[in-house]
């Protein structure tokens, strides 16, 4: 049957709310890791000394070992302590109605995000950045200046600027949204003076 | 932040999410915002081996797109052991989901880079060419990093290291899976005995001309040896 209609953020929550009650320490060590090892064996996957896969059947069955996970076990939720559970088609309806393309950026800066299929020759597009690490205040915005002005770069993944005004970032405190808020605006500064203000970040 | 920038979450391990993130989520996907969630399966977590990992790394990406509506899932399988990308299982477990993905969906499929060693050193920079080349012949579409020195040591990041991520994955593109398992094995070799005694590099103060944005002489020459041991490990550039 076809689903009545993709699933979004606001269903997922109407679902936990409805779905079954579970401690997390049984998702965790009961039923992901028994549901894991299950279905290794059900679909027979066996990587061998591969990175990257040569056996097109192999990435096939480990595709529906996914599916059937997700269908199987659902998601679970922490704070309400309940698991999501949903249907096929409501995945493959979900997956119909996920971007095809992205665009990121603005001006001379855009960039274009497209399914490469495979080892395509067009190469992926490139996000430098510290990637969540820590950056001390007085040079957080150079650091960024070094990745915005490597040509190759596309975008820029943020690090973490370890102090604001000179007092360590409190997480989950006002000093912490002061923080975030310089982090952009020292990233928004560095693309600017590395040539490229249009750039993702 | 602007329209043409992206909002990022993480989903938790495995197979988890908590309420503040649907939040945020809800709020990006009403604003017209580009969402990205992040998922780090973790190899020798709650799940064993390789192909366990991978299980869970596919079906995590599947909810980021069918349960959250995100635009574009990071991925970035780590070991419990090293809390690197960059190592051989990560390896594994991110090039054998995005083919599975890649070959089944048309969903915008990206990758975070975590080293063990850190700026201003060879390993790290042949532990960054490694996952470029895996990432870029499995089909990604975006490579996200680098968090050198595992993204945990204060100030050791700089552009050098999302320089050479550019370069490997440019020289990589259109090769078959065969030759470049041959390459990413070469370049594993170079490195993976080495992970006890993981050089943790630089600060971007030691290796960097703050005020000129330069890197050091001593930075260029490393960068310079690297490529030289990644063409003797098959991928010219």
């Amino acid at each position: 049957m076809a689903a009545r209609k993709y699933v979004d953020v606001f269903d997922a929550y109407d679902r936990f709310t409805q779905g079954q009650k579970m401690t997390e320490s049984e998702w965790d060590y009961q039923v992901i890791p028994a549901k894991a090892k299950m279905l290794k064996d059900c679909y027979e996957l066996d990587f061998g000394h591969d990175i990257i896969p040569t056996d097109s059947e192999l990435i096939d069955r480990l595709f529906l070992a996914g599916m059937d996970m997700l269908l199987s076990c659902g998601i679970f939720n922490v704070d309400q302590g309940r698991v999501l559970t949903l249907e096929e088609d409501e995945i493959y309806q979900g997956l119909k109605m996920a971007p095809k393309k992205l665009t990121l950026g603005q001006g001379k800066d855009k960039v274009k995000v497209k399914p490469r299929r495979g080892n395509a020759v067009r190469r992926p597009v490139i996000e430098g950045g510290p990637t969540g690490a820590p950056i001390s205040e007085d040079i957080f915005e150079s650091v960024i200046r070094s990745y915005a002005q490597e040509p190759m770069v596309d975008g820029i993944v943020s690090g973490i600027i370890d102090a604001i005004d000179g007092r360590l970032v409190t997480p989950n405190s006002p000093w912490e949204i002061k923080a975030t808020m310089a982090e952009i605006r020292h990233v928004r500064e560095a693309t600017s003076m590395s040539g490229r203000p249009g750039m993702c970040i | 932040m602007r329209q043409s920038d992206c909002h990022e979450c993480s989903q938790l391990n495995e197979l988890k999410v908590n309420t503040d993130m649907m939040n945020m989520i809800a709020s990006w996907h009403l604003s017209g915002d580009n969402v990205v969630i992040e998922q780090m399966p973790i190899m020798g977590g709650y799940v064993g081996s390789v192909e366990e990992t991978a299980i869970c790394d596919v079906a995590a990406t599947l909810a980021s797109f069918v349960l959250f509506n995100c635009d574009l899932h990071l991925d970035g399988p780590i070991h419990v052991r090293w809390g690197t990308t960059t190592n051989r299982q990560s390896l594994q477990v991110s090039s054998h989901a995005c083919a599975a993905l890649d070959a089944n969906t048309d969903v915008l499929l990206a990758n975070q880079y975590y080293t063990l060693a850190g700026p201003c050193t060879e390993m790290c920079l042949l532990e960054v060419a490694a996952q470029a080349i895996a990432d870029t012949a499995s089909g990604r579409e975006l490579l996200s990093g680098v968090a050198s020195a595992k993204g945990v040591s204060k100030d050791r990041a700089t552009g050098l290291e999302a320089r050479m991520l550019g370069e490997a994955s440019s020289a990589v593109c259109g090769m078959e899976p065969d030759y470049v398992n041959r390459v990413i094995d070469n370049l594993l070799r170079q490195y993976e005995s080495n992970y006890p005694t993981a050089p943790a590099g630089k600060t971007f103060q030691e290796c960097y001309d703050v005020k000129k944005i330069r890197p050091t002489d001593e930075y260029l020459q490393i960068y310079e040896d690297a490529l030289k041991t990644i063409s003797n490990c098959g991928l010219d550039f």
